[in-house]
């Protein structure tokens, strides 16, 4: 059997419906050249374009269908893998001209000369993409049309399982894909679309087991641009839910009140969710409640990350500062130490108003980290003291920034700039901590009168820059007042830091509550976890 | 005097309609993908209708480049009546415009087409553009353009990360942008790299320090104010500018469909090269 007109049309449907199957998976390693997500969708629609000139056509001889396919690719060409792919065609239909049918070796032949026509066209050809992909599987091809007795589908096979093989070396060969922790994206693709044709050709046992074979391990895209906690805790707990009108914004809100570094994503028939949490159960029930749910994935993170620690030879950190300034910070409440470290803080040390760190424990901190410059963050008024201690204690050279509180120290850090030198940054930083209003709300622990306030043990007390403003029996109640107190129209923007003891309730009456006395200004929510204080406010 | 050369652009650069005219300038739209529908850049589509579909779309459109065939069939046209072209593209870090442009041009015997990958993306692409068309011929066209391909900068205050990490370009990382605060990230696409410049929590703090950073990179050759809906704050800061510097025209522009999708709503943008 020869690779005539009909059979390439039907192999290229193949191709057509497999990669329509699996694009999506492509869409989800894409890392590079240009990460959009969607190089998937691109080799797709590019293929799509070629087939659909093929469709028309009852052409007998192979190159006729080949010259379709390479004209339909170039004109629906979609970005850079959808312009390889349409080069593939290209010197695939050149170097079938003028055949009515393919021997396994000129088929052979012309899978080589599609990967040389790909190289030829991209300026810069690099290793681990595509190109890298099409040449192994040429090279494949050719070696298993020289075997003893050699058919089409072994070709083709051989070609796939050679694509494969490239695939998963991809990794190695291109640092930004083995950051990502995923194999090449257009590379896959073309691994698919070889997959496709061996699934309409193949009739024969073997190859069939090969294709099996070859659909198997593929990286999962989850891990892409997760970056995980350093101390490792609770369990990455990952599935889809299959559903109808799924709300990923109303997902997310109640996955985050369960975990960390909640990612919700997808369309409302599918949604893809990544949390790190204490309680898969409970994220499993709630997810449960919205529909079906696939591959489920509950993993141990501290095992994870001693695994990602270990393959990538223990350099997980991210690159070093040009003004060599480490930042430790005094932090209290997962999701506030979350905060914390996104926004780059070096060390934190857990603690803060019932908990005080010692100095001792800011110490160890700060030698900790790679820099002989440490700026440390008490974010508290009872830490302040200790943590001005610790200076003369090293022989790092360290500054307290003085934070009073958690919206003081946020604000300090997000003013770091890690290419400004240090006294630019000190002064900055205590500048922006200066500007930000704090509000905290907590219960009186006993009967008090305090800046002529009166307040009565288990009052919803409310305090503005640590200083006692008002008490009353409601949280929302308090925080309106201070809100007033501030004065909103001199403000912009509410953070509402949620602590551990406040409920969804409460939560959404506050929100609400803002929203409906100050609509000018903006309200942000984010779970800070913290105990003892159900809200603290951050206004600026 | 008619000039010989085509100038050729895409639709990112962001080309005033009036330049459009007045130099005869060639704009190849990039395609918007709403889920399965496809919209050419500014042709199927206007920049309000646009931003309205963006707010009321959940899932967030893709771009696409424009086809190598799109490409050779606009070369193809402009060959009839030039003898040459000067095709300038959003950079190659950003988009597989350029590379398109290329493939299409190679299957155009006879046509000389010098593609140029600006690095950049918006106005700049426009400035290049409106040298190019002021040069007597194509080699002087090119040489012009080539000379200031590496003074283009973008500087871009996003009213949330949102977009762009969506759309892939920068990550939270890039940006040093955590993962959880809304911070308005203030970004600079210069030399091939998108850096980030600031991040600061409101908008009225951010609009001050993006134009306090522009003012450490003057002096400028030119300038544009860039906005997503935002005309008002554009002509703000753009009169604010015209005071400072008397000499320089400075006009306001629109942020088109694709950088629309990956800037998002409220992006402010300072666009000028370096002199």
């Amino acid at each position: 059997m020869g690779v005539d007109g009909p059979l390439f049309k039907r192999a290229l449907l193949g191709s057509l419906i497999w990669l329509g199957t699996n694009h999506e998976e492509v869409n989800r390693l894409n890392v590079f050249p240009v990460p959009d997500g969607d190089t998937g969708t691109n080799m797709l629609l590019t293929l799509q374009s070629a087939v659909e000139d093929v469709k028309e056509s009852n052409a007998a001889e192979v190159s006729k269908i080949a010259k379709l396919a390479s004209h339909g690719s170039l004109m629906g060409a979609r970005g850079n893998s959808g312009v390889i792919l349409s080069q593939i065609f290209r010197g695939f239909a050149r170097a079938v001209e003028g055949k009515s049918s393919l021997t396994p070796a000129e088929l052979a032949a012309a899978f080589e000369e599609a990967a040389n026509a790909a190289y030829r066209a991209v300026n810069k050809p690099t290793e681990g993409t595509i190109l890298t992909v099409a040449r192994e599987a040429g090279r494949a091809a050719a070696a298993a049309a020289s075997g003893m007795d050699t058919n089409v589908p072994r070709v083709i096979a051989a070609a796939a399982a050679g694509a494969r093989a490239a695939v998963l070396k991809t990794p190695s060969q291109l640092q930004i894909l083995r950051d990502a922790g995923v194999v090449d994206a257009g590379g896959y693709g073309l691994q698919l679309i070889l997959e496709g044709m061996l699934k309409t050709v193949e009739e024969s046992e073997p190859a069939a087991a090969m294709l099996a074979e070859a659909r198997k391990p593929i990286s999962p895209a989850s891990q892409v641009s997760l970056a995980l906690p350093e101390g490792g805790w609770g369990y990455c707990t990952e599935f889809l839910i299959e559903g109808m009108n799924l709300d990923t914004e109303l997902i997310r809100g109640q996955i985050e009140a369960l975990g960390n570094s909640v990612l919700v994503v997808g369309e409302p028939e599918l949604v893809k969710v990544h949390v790190h949490t204490d309680d898969p159960t409970s994220v499993i029930n709630l997810a449960g409640g919205y529909g079906k749910l696939l591959k489920l994935n509950v993993g141990d993170m501290s095992t994870q990350h001693r695994r990602i620690l270990e393959t990538e030879g223990g350099t997980a950190t991210s690159a070093p500062r040009p003004n060599g300034i480490g930042i430790v910070a005094v932090v209290a409440g997962r999701g506030l130490v979350e905060i914390f470290r996104g926004l780059g803080v070096d060390a934190i040390i857990e603690g803060g108003q019932t908990m005080n760190p010692s100095t001792q424990d800011m110490l160890t901190a700060i030698e900790s980290v790679p820099y002989d410059e440490v700026v440390l963050l008490p974010n508290n008024g009872n830490v302040i003291p200790a943590a001005k201690q610790v200076i003369g204690l090293t022989k790092k050279k360290v500054h307290v920034v003085e934070t009073h509180s958690v919206p003081q120290g946020v604000s300090a850090v997000v003013a770091f700039r890690p290419e400004r030198p240090a006294d630019e940054n000190l002064r900055a930083m205590k500048a922006e901590a200066e500007r930000v209003q704090t509000i905290e709300v907590t219960h009186a622990v006993r009967d008090t009168r305090s800046n002529g306030v009166k307040v009565k043990k288990g009052d919803v007390i409310g305090l503005i820059n640590d200083r006692l403003e008002f008490a009353g029996a409601d949280y929302a109640d308090v925080i309106k007042q201070a809100l007033g107190k501030l004065g909103p129209d001199a403000y912009e923007l509410v953070t509402v830091y949620r602590g551990q003891q406040a409920t969804d309730a409460e939560m959404s009456r506050l929100e609400s509550e803002i929203r409906n006395n100050y609509p000018s200004l903006e309200v942000e929510v984010q779970q800070g976890g913290q105990q003892h204080y159900p809200f603290i406010l951050s206004v600026e | 005097m008619k000039r010989s050369f085509a100038v050729v652009t895409d639709s990112t650069a962001d080309l005033p309609d009036e330049w459009r005219d007045r130099y005869g300038i060639e704009v190849v739209p990039l395609k918007v993908l709403f889920g399965t529908e496809t919209f050419r850049d500014r042709v199927d589509m206007t920049d309000e209708q646009f931003f309205a579909r963006l707010a009321a779309s959940s899932a967030l459109p893709k771009t696409s480049a424009p086809s190598p065939g799109e490409f050779a069939e606009v070369y193809r046209r402009l060959a009839k009546h030039h003898d040459g072209c000067i095709s300038i593209h959003i950079g190659e870090q950003l988009s597989a415009t350029a590379e398109a442009a290329r493939v299409g041009a190679s299957s155009v015997v006879g046509f000389p087409v010098n593609v140029v990958d600006s690095q950049t993306v918006s106005m700049p692409i426009a400035f290049l553009c409106r040298v190019a068309a002021e040069s007597p011929t194509l080699a002087d066209a090119t040489e012009a353009v080539q000379r200031r391909v590496p003074k283009c900068r973008v500087l871009a205050l996003l009213d949330t990360l949102r977009y762009i990490e969506m759309g892939g370009r920068v990550s939270r990382a890039q940006a040093m942008i955590g993962t959880m605060l809304d911070l308005k990230p203030l970004l600079l696409v210069a030399d091939r790299e998108i850096k980030s410049v600031d991040r600061v929590r409101t908008r009225s703090r951010a609009i001050p320090r993006m134009v306090e950073f522009f003012r450490t990179e003057m002096p400028v050759e030119t300038l544009a104010v860039m906005h997503a809906q935002a005309p008002d704050e554009a002509e703000e800061i753009a009169s604010e500018l015209r005071r400072e510097l008397p000499d320089l025209d400075v006009p306001i522009g629109q942020i088109g469909c694709v950088l629309g999708t990956h800037t998002g709503p409220k992006a402010l943008g300072l666009v000028y090269l370096k002199a």
